[in-house]
């Protein structure tokens, strides 16, 4: 399952018109979704939020990906509603609550999965954070998936020993992952010397003032995304602020049915 | 001129008590090509770490003698500031490759030089040309096999336009043809430019074809070292050196009394031997 989630938010490099978008638009999407949906409790704008993205996940080729993705996040969700409705709430609020959540994952699934790390830390370095920052940072985001995968090929070898995770009670299980944890951070020391010793022969750090082969540039597609998003964004706080909309809450709630 | 001079060079990890290198003593000339072998832990890698600084700066352990690369003292100098002269590559492609796209990772280099971008441009383009990979330019390098990944790393280190390129058995991730390809390019690359090659091999059935030396270590000492058709004698069988087959045909031909007069490194070589033998034999 684990996995699963990571692969929901590992960039592939497509060649679709999402993925060749200036990465600020895009940052900028998701982080206005992210406002909305922040905003409003009302479940039909979290719905519409959510299936807003389709046109453009489907226009990014990642449909299966970003499934993954939100099935990765099902778990969480589970909780989310049942924590809420187990709390005293409505049922339309919990449901509420459940679809903000995974709003907010299909979103950043969404730049994350067009979004190549390198053009991140360009967006970083345009922000002014000290290179090595932006740097450390990407490569965090590159090595997640890289580290899964090994993470699952350690599980896989420890099984075939006959290794049994899913037994015994909370403790037991936990001292039966120390021979997954233990490989695991060995190769990651490993990992990290080769790294840095790679970095140290490419002369990293060497020099202040870089100048990288890549830089961004906003196309006029860019912005008009760009502006479109921005217009969006302020239609919503307008709405919040000054339109009443209609409420779904049918006060379903979790006593109600007791009683 | 000399690029590499190391006097009694020896050096122990800290921690360990045994030196990984002993008392090495080795002078290289610019443009020459050099094979180091021998087998696992006799200290070839450790030995490559001298050459960019890698020891002492970023392994800590006591030194011994002295090292000169390009004249400098490796003692007091640092990684960075040698990565203009001394290239390194390394044995797994997958951790010295950073970047999404094969472009961005070879411009990473002189980048951190702070080259100006049409500098850049231009060097990118060339290393991407010298090893065959112009047409990856956009793909990521771990979509990539792993030969192309090993060509992207050269790739990155030539574009820093070194002086020395140090390569540590790049071909032990690879399957037989992709190995035989990355040896090739290597060894194009003199024709390229003007560059000393220190390559650590396992493979010295396609490595000894280009070498000018061969250097045979075991247990931290240079035991033998000369042109390959001088080295490829018992004494590099007794070592466990996996010399190249039609050398170690030459030498049980000999040992059976067979004596065909010398050592021969590539096919060529051999059938000129046989066919001279032949010849001497008729008249
Ligand atoms: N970082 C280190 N710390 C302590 N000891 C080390 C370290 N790296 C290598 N050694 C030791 O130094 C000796 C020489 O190792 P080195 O890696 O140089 O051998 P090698 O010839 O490159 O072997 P291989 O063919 O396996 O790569 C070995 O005994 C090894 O255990
Ligand atoms: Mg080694």
């Amino acid at each position: 399952m684990s996995l699963k989630l990571f692969e929901g938010f590992r960039f592939t490099g497509k060649r679709t018109p999402i993925h060749r978008m200036d990465p600020r638009p895009k940052l900028l999407i998701a982080s206005s979704i992210f406002l909305l949906s922040i905003l409003f409790t009302n479940i039909i704008v979290l719905l519409i939020l959510l299936i807003a993205q389709l046109p453009l996940i489907y226009l990014a080729k990642s449909l299966r990906r970003w499934s993954n993705s939100l099935r990765g996040g099902a778990v969480l969700a589970t909780l989310i509603f049942i924590m809420n409705f187990l709390t005293g709430s409505t049922l339309v609020f919990s449901l509420s609550m459940t679809l903000r959540f995974l709003v907010l994952i299909s979103a950043f699934s969404l730049f994350f999965l067009t979004t190549s790390p390198d053009d991140l830390g360009l967006v970083l370095e345009r922000l002014h954070l000290p290179y090595t920052l932006s740097f450390t940072f990407t490569t965090a985001v590159r090595l997640v998936p890289t580290v899964a995968l090994e993470a699952q090929t350690i599980v896989d070898a420890q099984r075939s020993r006959g290794l049994e995770l899913d037994r015994g009670n909370i403790i037991e299980r936990l001292r039966r992952h120390i021979p997954i944890l233990i490989p695991l951070i060995v190769s990651a020391i490993r990992r990290s010397t080769e790294l840095a010793e790679a970095l140290e022969s490419r002369a990293f750090g060497s020099c202040e003032n870089r100048e990288s082969l890549i830089t961004l540039s906003m196309k006029w597609t860019d912005y008009f995304v760009a502006i479109a998003t921005i217009i969006i964004l302020l239609v919503g706080i307008f709405v919040r602020l000054w339109i009443p909309l209609p409420s779904l809450d049918e006060s379903i709630r979790l006593p109600s049915i007791w009683v | 001129m000399i690029v590499i001079k190391a006097q009694d060079l020896t050096f122990t990890y800290s921690g360990s008590k045994k030196p990984a290198i002993e008392n090495l003593n080795l002078e290289v000339k610019e443009g020459e090509f050099i094979v180091i072998t021998g087998p696992s832990g006799c200290g070839k890698t450790t030995f490559a770490r001298c050459l960019n600084a890698l020891i002492p700066s970023f392994y800590r352990g006591e030194m011994k003698g002295f090292i000169l690369v390009l004249g400098m003292d490796i003692s007091k100098s640092t990684t960075s500031q040698l990565s203009k002269y001394v290239g390194f590559v390394f044995q797994n492609p997958e951790n010295q490759l950073f970047s999404l796209s094969v472009e961005r990772d070879v411009a990473f280099g002189p980048e951190n030089l702070g080259l100006p971008r049409e500098e850049v441009r231009r060097r990118v383009e060339w290393a991407m040309k010298v090893t065959g990979i112009t047409h990856l330019r956009h793909a990521a390098p771990y979509e990539l096999s792993g030969g192309q990944q090993q060509r992207v790393a050269i790739a990155s280190i030539l574009a820093m336009k070194p002086k020395i390129i140090v390569l540590d058995e790049p071909t032990s991730f690879l399957d037989p043809l992709s190995a035989h390809q990355i040896i090739e390019t290597v060894s194009n690359l003199r024709s390229e430019m003007e560059i000393t090659i220190i390559l650590i091999e396992h493979r010295l059935d396609l490595a000894s074809r280009y070498a000018d030396r061969v250097i045979i270590m075991d247990r931290g000492r240079i035991i033998l070292e000369g042109p390959p058709s001088k080295v490829y004698g018992e004494d590099a069988e007794a070592i466990g050196v996996g010399i190249p087959k039609i050398s170690l045909l030459f030498n049980l031909l000999k040992r059976e009394g067979y004596d065909l007069g010398c050592t021969p490194v590539t096919l060529e070589e051999a059938t000129q031997a046989i066919r001279r033998r032949i010849m001497d034999d008729r008249s």
